[in-house]
C-alpha cells in the first residue's frame, strides 16, 4: 500500500470516535499488516512510574511475554528509551552490553528469529507516555522513509494517549472541584459542628471511593462531646491500625498511609489501605482525617490516587476549624465585652442611686438630728409623767433607728477604695465562726467547716470581704431561725478558663422563695422585718470589685448555698480596663 | 475660769439652736453663723476657742470655710460635723482636728470639743 494511504488510514483512525483502546489497535494492526511487522507493541507510563506493556497488534505472540515484568525509566531497553526519549534500534546480536539482552534472558529464545527490534518514545515537548516497541522478523535495519513513518505514527499514537490523559485527569478535576463545592456548601451552613463533621466525612467517602472516613480533632476546643467522626464501619483490627496511623501522623505533621508505614508487609499480607492526613493551621495541630478501604478493591489503591484530594480536603477543613476556632473566642471575648459594659452600668447606675440616696438621706438627716436632739432635750428639761416619759423613750428610740438605717444607707453609697492584699481567707472565716459562736443567739447552730487546703492565699480586701462573709452568715441564721446547720466549704475552680477560690455557705432554712429569687441582691430589697435590703447588694457589689460574683445554689425546702467565688489571680485591674 | 468660746456654723437654724442649748449646758459660751462667709467675719471680729463646722452648706462650703479659718489661724480648733458619715476617714487630709457625723445624740461632739479643748 502506498505509504501515503496508510498515513492517510491511521489520521483517520486517530481521529476517528472509537474508544481509545480501539483507535490504538487498529493503528497497531495497520502498522504489523501493511509496513509489514510482525510485533507492534505500546508501553504506557504509570502512575508509579513504571512502563506497561498494554497494547498489542493482533497477531502478537509476545505480548503475554512481555507484561510480565514492568520497568522502571531508566530500566532495560525500554525503559532508556523513555528516559532518553530517542528512537532506538537493535539486531539481536548488537544489543548494547549495558543492558546484556533485550529484554530478558528467559525471553531470549523465544526473539532469536525477529531480525531487529525497534523502540519509539511516545512523547511531546514536556511528557512521556509510553514507548512503542515494533519488531521485525524480515528488517534488520529500518530505511529513512521508514523511519521517518514510525516516528509520525508514534507521534499520533502519543497524540491519543495525552489527550486520554487530559480528559481523565479534568474529569478527575472536575470531580474533585465538585466536591470541594460541596465540603465548602457544608462548611459554610448554619448547622451543628457534629452534624458539620459527620457530614464531611460522608462527602469524602464518597468522592473517594473509600468504605470508611474517620476525622478525630485533637483537643476538646469544640467542647463536643466525640472527638471522633466517622462514616462507614470500621472493624477493630482497622480501628487499631488507624490510631497507629494517626499518632505517626501527628508526631510527623505530614500525609502518610499505612504502606509508608509498614512498606516490608504491605505488599502481601496488608487487608486494608489507609491514608491519613493532618489537620494543621498556623502549625497548631488540631486533628487528622483518614480514608480506608479494603485492598482488594478494583481501581487503584487508595494510597496512590487519594493523596492530593485528602491533602486539599485536609486544608479546607483545617481552615474551617480555625473560623470556627476563631468564632468560638470570638463568642468568648464578645462575652466577656458584654459582662464588662453591664458591670460598668450597673456601677453607674449605682453611683446615680447613690447620688440621689446620699442626697435624700442628707436632707432626712438633719430634721431627723433637730427632733432627736430637742426630744431628748424635753425628756432632760421637762417634768414629765411615767406615760409621757414613754412616749418620749419611743420617739428617741424610733429617731435612733432612723438615723443608723441613714447610716447604712450613705455607707452603701460611699465608694471606698479596696485594699487589696493576699489573706488567708480560712483564717477569718475561724475568726468569724469564733465570733458568732460566742453569741447566745448562735448556741444551737452547727457549724461544720470544710476547708480545701489548696486554698491559701487570696488577694482581696479582707475587711470586705468579712463583711460579705457576715452579711451572708447573717442570712442563713435568719432563714433557719436560729436552729440548724451551716456548712462553710472553701475549694477551688476554674471559670473561663481562670482560677478562682471559693467559700461557699449553705444553711438549711428552706432556701429561698423563688418569686424573690430575682431581686436579692437589689439594694432595698428585704424579707426581714426592720432589714435594710443592703446587706446583700453591699456584698454583691463588693465581691463584684474584686472581680469575682457570687452565686447561689437554691434548694426549695431544703437550703440556700451562697457561694463567693473570687479570683486567684488578681485580674481586677485587667477587669478594668477592657 | 474664763468660759470657752464656740462658734457654731450650720445652714440649719434648728441644728444651730439644738448645739447652742446643748453646748451652753455644757458651760460653753456659744455664738452661731449660717454660712462660711458669715463665720470667718465672726471670727476676724472676735476670738474663739473652737469652731464646729458644717460641711455642706450654701455659698462658701465647710471645706473651703475650712481653709480660709486655717489659713487665717492656724491654731484654732475645727470640728467638721455633718450627715455624711462616709467622709470621716478623710478628715485628717482636709487639716480639720476632728470629725463627728452629726446626731440627735450629741455625746460624740461633747466628748469631741472637750478633748480638743484640754489639748489646747
Amino acid at each position: 500500500m502506498d505509504p501515503f494511504d496508510i498515513l492517510g488510514q491511521i489520521i483517520t483512525v486517530s481521529h476517528s470516535n472509537l474508544e481509545m483502546t480501539s483507535r490504538i489497535k487498529s493503528i497497531l494492526n495497520i502498522v504489523s499488516q501493511e509496513m509489514p511487522f510482525d510485533e507492534a507493541i505500546v508501553y504506557t507510563l504509570d502512575t508509579d512510574k513504571r512502563l506497561t506493556c498494554r497494547y498489542k497488534n493482533d497477531k502478537s505472540i509476545l505480548f503475554p511475554l512481555l507484561t510480565e515484568y514492568r520497568s522502571h525509566i531508566g530500566e532495560g531497553i525500554v525503559g532508556s528509551v523513555a528516559q532518553r526519549r530517542m528512537p532506538e534500534g537493535f539486531t539481536f546480536k548488537d544489543v548494547p552490553p549495558r543492558l546484556g539482552c533485550l529484554f530478558y534472558p528467559d525471553l531470549d529464545e523465544s526473539i532469536k528469529k525477529y531480525k531487529g527490534f525497534f523502540f519509539y518514545p511516545l512523547s511531546d515537548d514536556s511528557y512521556l507516555y509510553g514507548v512503542m516497541f515494533i519488531c521485525s522478523s524480515i528488517k534488520a535495519r529500518l530505511n529513512n522513509s521508514d523511519k521517518a513513518f514510525l516516528t509520525m505514527i508514534a507521534r499520533e499514537i502519543g497524540g491519543i494517549l495525552r489527550s486520554n490523559q487530559l480528559v481523565i485527569s479534568s474529569k478527575k478535576r472536575i470531580s474533585e472541584l465538585a466536591t470541594l463545592s460541596e465540603l465548602g456548601k457544608i462548611m459554610s451552613s448554619n448547622s451543628i459542628p457534629q452534624d458539620i463533621l459527620n457530614n464531611i466525612a460522608f462527602i469524602i467517602a464518597k468522592a473517594l471511593n473509600a468504605s470508611f472516613v474517620t476525622i478525630r480533632l485533637s483537643h476538646s476546643f469544640l467542647k463536643l462531646d466525640s472527638q471522633r467522626f466517622t462514616y462507614g464501619e470500621i472493624d477493630d483490627e482497622s480501628g487499631e491500625e488507624i490510631k497507629r496511623l494517626e499518632e505517626e501522623v501527628k508526631k510527623r505533621r505530614e500525609t502518610l498511609s499505612l504502606k509508608d508505614l509498614t512498606p516490608e508487609m504491605h505488599n502481601n499480607e496488608a487487608i486494608i489501605s489507609l491514608l491519613t492526613a493532618p489537620l494543621t493551621s498556623t502549625g497548631r495541630f488540631l486533628g487528622t482525617v483518614t480514608i480506608g478501604g479494603p485492598r482488594t478493591q478494583p481501581g487503584p489503591a487508595i494510597e496512590e490516587n487519594g493523596r492530593y484530594l485528602i491533602e486539599t480536603i485536609a486544608n479546607y477543613i483545617s481552615n474551617g476549624l480555625e473560623n470556627t476556632l476563631l468564632t468560638i473566642k470570638l463568642k468568648d471575648v464578645l462575652k466577656e465585652l458584654n459582662n464588662a459594659q453591664r458591670r460598668l452600668l450597673e456601677q453607674e447606675t449605682f453611683r446615680n442611686l447613690g447620688e440621689m440616696t446620699a442626697n435624700i438621706a442628707h436632707e432626712i438627716k438633719n430634721p431627723l438630728v433637730i427632733i432627736g436632739g430637742f426630744t431628748k432635750r424635753l425628756a432632760k428639761k421637762a417634768r414629765l409623767g411615767h406615760t409621757e416619759n414613754r412616749y418620749i423613750e419611743i420617739i428617741i428610740k424610733e429617731v435612733t433607728r432612723l438615723e443608723a438605717i441613714l447610716n447604712e444607707v450613705l455607707n452603701y453609697v460611699k465608694e471606698s477604695p479596696m485594699v487589696i492584699k493576699e489573706s488567708k481567707i480560712t483564717d477569718f472565716i475561724d475568726e468569724l465562726i469564733y465570733l458568732f459562736s460566742s453569741d447566745s443567739a448562735w448556741e444551737n447552730i452547727e457549724i461544720i467547716k470544710e476547708y480545701d487546703e489548696s486554698v491559701t492565699l487570696v488577694p482581696c480586701d479582707d475587711q470586705q470581704i468579712k463583711q460579705v462573709l457576715i452579711n451572708i452568715l447573717m442570712n442563713a441564721h435568719h432563714a433557719m431561725k436560729g436552729n440548724g446547720k451551716i456548712t462553710i466549704q472553701t475549694g477551688r475552680k476554674t471559670i473561663n478558663n481562670r482560677p478562682f477560690a471559693s467559700i461557699s455557705i449553705s444553711d438549711t432554712g428552706g432556701g429561698i422563695d423563688p418569686a424573690v429569687i430575682d431581686n436579692i441582691f437589689n439594694p432595698f430589697f428585704t424579707t426581714k422585718e426592720g432589714g435594710t435590703g443592703l446587706g446583700l447588694a453591699i456584698s454583691n457589689k463588693i465581691v463584684l470589685n474584686h472581680g469575682g460574683h457570687i452565686q447561689i445554689n437554691n434548694l426549695i425546702g431544703k437550703g440556700a448555698t451562697f457561694i463567693v467565688n473570687l479570683p486567684i489571680k488578681n485580674n481586677i485591674m485587667r477587669e478594668e480596663n477592657i | 475660769m474664763k468660759k470657752a468660746r464656740l462658734l457654731v456654723v450650720d445652714d440649719e437654724e434648728n441644728i444651730r439652736f439644738l448645739f447652742k442649748e446643748e453646748l451652753e449646758e455644757e458651760g460653753y459660751s456659744v455664738d452661731v453663723a449660717s454660712n462660711g462667709r458669715e463665720a470667718l467675719d465672726k471670727i476676724r471680729q472676735s476670738v474663739f476657742d473652737l469652731v464646729i463646722l458644717d460641711i455642706k452648706m450654701p455659698g462658701m462650703n465647710g471645706i473651703e470655710a475650712l481653709n480660709e479659718i486655717k489659713n487665717m489661724n492656724k491654731n484654732l480648733p475645727v470640728i467638721l460635723c455633718s450627715a455624711y458619715g462616709e467622709f470621716k476617714q478623710d478628715f485628717s487630709s482636709w487639716a480639720s482636728d476632728g470629725y463627728v457625723v452629726k446626731s440627735a445624740d450629741t455625746k460624740e461632739l461633747k466628748q469631741t470639743i472637750q478633748s480638743l479643748l484640754r489639748v489646747t
